[in-house]
């Protein structure tokens, strides 16, 4: 490398840099969250979220080619998930009533992130971040579930978070159309 | 081997082998006695809106197509080609001209009229009727109020005798406005491992578990200014009926409680629901219209649905241990934008795969389903006495043969049904052969 090289090197380090350093700040609240799941703190998991915040999973359908951009429903039309804030507290508090026997004895769960993409959102600070899954479930004795898909979240950089980043929006997409489970009364 | 049939079901004593579960030979007579005899629901009018629209399903284990015709009207054919069986359509839903089968290309119109053959005079060059190998028909169809059923049999009574004295009820929720209900687009479908018959079951008879087993989301889903206390969810079964149809359908509701959909989907949709709409109550009257409240119901065999909470879906059985549902939200053609909106978002936050009251009815079913494995457990009568003997004919209010909201003459009455179906009566037994002894007068 001549000198002149090494003199025009920093600024295309500094942009390398610093989308490593966005990748791995980010990469850092992936992983942060599914401890909160896994861990079941689950309050502390409800801080990660804006107030603001959409978490949709809508459902799927087996669809020819020809109409596969009709595969997902839509907006308007049902859900697996459909949830506000307040939404998700509640989902909490059920979780905590001592009463929720879907959930009591407790899901085992294991949320492993990988292939995580950022790109810009369309506000400064807000990141599109899309994240694949495997979530294993154990349950009782010997109940299985295992969930794969893809999350496309919002990042919101947000001092007033403990982590500086706040999710504003999150759709998740299973891979399955029959659901192979009784229930979701875990966390994606 | 197969059980004594006749011995399975004791309704005057209010019993039930549970065997019935988790028999295999059980579930193949079922499958031929009970789902190719029984009116089944196939969709609603609002699912299949313009000519080629088409969803596919299931009637018992058999896959059907329903389709739009041209004409406007409907045909439900099996969803299998009659060459060499392969299913003919493999998607969910759509939109089509005709139905082409992947393996060889035989094609059938909207009707299921075989239309085309690949290369036929070549091929067939001995000849081959087109007319004789289109798809099976469904082979009765009619349409109650935009709810489409099929059924097998030709024996089987017209759908509207087969709705009987559940017609009433039924009512509340299929026609409480001009225009009827329309669903929800999208499906929710998820699996159970358990028989059906215990979801079939429970929407049909059973609102004795919705204080326990819903403890959890009738709290969390109380709005601040509410609480699910027993105002809400009266403890007190005079205040609510249930009644058993001699078809072997079923409900049960509180008559006098407090908002219990508005705990339950939200005040918008609860008020549109009970909150006295005139023209409601002008089609309905009164009681049907006000007095009838956190609704449970089940069209026999496997068509259940809550009113109100807008909830409906058919448990297909996929083996005698394991059930898949389809569940849909409906809603009043006529109701307002945001009534729709919430309801759409009530629904599916509470009778859902992830709803939060339905959680925990699979996870009862799935444990009962794995109890059964056992072997001491198979020889052990499960208890369905609750009111046993104390059904009533003669309310002022409610037609046909009620008891208290908290009793199982439901369950009696839909197993007794499905014994009486299991064993092989004909139709015209089971047309003057109800499932249940006479009521004892008072």
């Amino acid at each position: 490398m001549t000198l002149a090289e090494r003199e025009t090197r920093p600024a295309a380090a500094d942009s390398q840099l610093a989308e490593m350093l966005l990748q791995h700040e980010i990469e850092k609240l992936v992983n942060i969250e599914a401890l909160l799941l896994d861990e079941r703190r689950f309050e502390e998991w409800l801080d990660l979220f804006s107030d603001d915040v959409h978490y949709w999973m809508p459902t799927r359908t087996v669809r020819y080619e020809r109409e596969l951009h009709k595969e997902h429903s839509l907006p308007d039309e049902v859900a697996h998930f459909d949830e506000t804030k307040r939404g998700l507290e509640e989902r909490v508090t059920r979780i905590r009533s001592g009463m929720a026997w879907a959930e009591d004895p407790p899901s085992r769960t294991r949320h492993l992130f990988t292939n995580v993409m950022v790109s810009e959102g369309d506000q400064a600070d807000e990141y599109e971040v899309r994240t694949n899954f495997l979530l294993y479930r154990g349950r009782l004795q010997r109940d299985v579930d295992i969930f794969v898909g893809v999350r496309e979240d919002l990042f919101r950089r947000s001092p007033e978070s403990e982590y500086g980043w706040l999710i504003a929006r999150r759709k998740v997409t299973l891979d399955q159309t029959v659901l192979l489970a009784k229930n979701l009364s875990i966390f994606f | 081997m197969l059980p004594d049939v006749s011995r399975l079901v004791d309704t005057r004593n209010g019993t039930l082998d549970p065997r019935i579960f988790v028999d295999e030979e059980i579930y193949k007579l079922e499958l031929k006695n009970v789902f190719a005899r029984s009116w089944l629901f196939l969709a609603h009018d609002s699912q299949l809106v313009k000519p080629g629209d088409y969803i596919t399903t299931f009637m018992g284990e058999d896959p059907v197509i329903v389709a739009r015709q041209k004409d406007g009207s409907v045909a439900a054919f099996m969803n299998q080609c009659r060459h060499r069986g392969m299913r003919l359509c493999r998607a969910d839903l759509g939109k089509a001209k005709t139905f082409s089968c992947s393996y060889h290309g035989w094609t059938y119109d909207l009707g299921g009229r075989l239309v085309s053959i690949p290369s036929e005079d070549d091929a067939y060059r001995n000849g081959i009727d087109k007319s004789e190998w289109g798809a099976i028909q469904v082979t009765q169809l009619a349409t109650y109020k935009g709810f489409i059923f099929g059924n097998w049999d030709p024996t089987a009574p017209p759908l509207t005798e087969y709705l009987g004295d559940f017609t009433w009820y039924f009512d509340a929720f299929a026609d409480r406005c001009e225009g009827g209900l329309e669903v929800i687009g999208g499906t929710h479908k998820w699996v159970f491992p358990a028989n059906w018959k215990f979801a079939a079951e429970q929407f049909c008879s059973d609102m004795y578990h919705a204080p326990i087993s819903h403890a959890s989301a009738a709290l969390a889903l109380a709005p601040d200014d509410m609480e699910a206390d027993d105002e809400i969810f009266p403890m007190d079964g005079t205040r609510g009926r249930q009644f058993t149809s001699r078809w072997g359908h079923g409900t049960g509701f509180f008559t006098e409680s407090g908002d219990v959909l508005g705990v339950i989907v939200g005040r918008e949709p609860g008020d549109w629901f009970q909150g006295g709409n005139p023209e409601v109550v002008e089609r309905l009257g009164h009681h049907r219209a006000l007095n009838m409240r956190g609704m449970h119901a089940t069209l026999f065999p496997t068509f259940s649905f809550l009113p109100g909470i807008n909830t409906m879906r058919v448990w297909h059985p996929k083996g005698p241990n394991e059930m898949e549902v389809w569940a849909w939200t409906v809603v009043d053609k006529s109701a307002p934008p945001e009534v729709r909106e919430q309801q759409r978002i009530g629904t599916l936050r509470t009778f859902s795969s992830a709803g939060m009251f339905e959680q925990d009815d699979g996870e009862n079913w799935s444990e009962i389903q794995q109890v059964l494995r056992g072997h001491v457990a198979k020889q052990t009568p499960l208890n369905a006495q609750m009111g046993l003997g104390l059904d009533w004919e003669d309310d002022p209010d409610f037609p046909g043969r009620v008891n208290r909201v908290y009793c199982e003459t439901a369950a009696r009455g839909f197993y007794g049904r499905w014994a009486q179906m299991l064993s092989g009566l004909s139709w015209d037994e089971l047309a003057v052969t109800p499932p249940l002894e006479a009521v004892a007068q008072r």
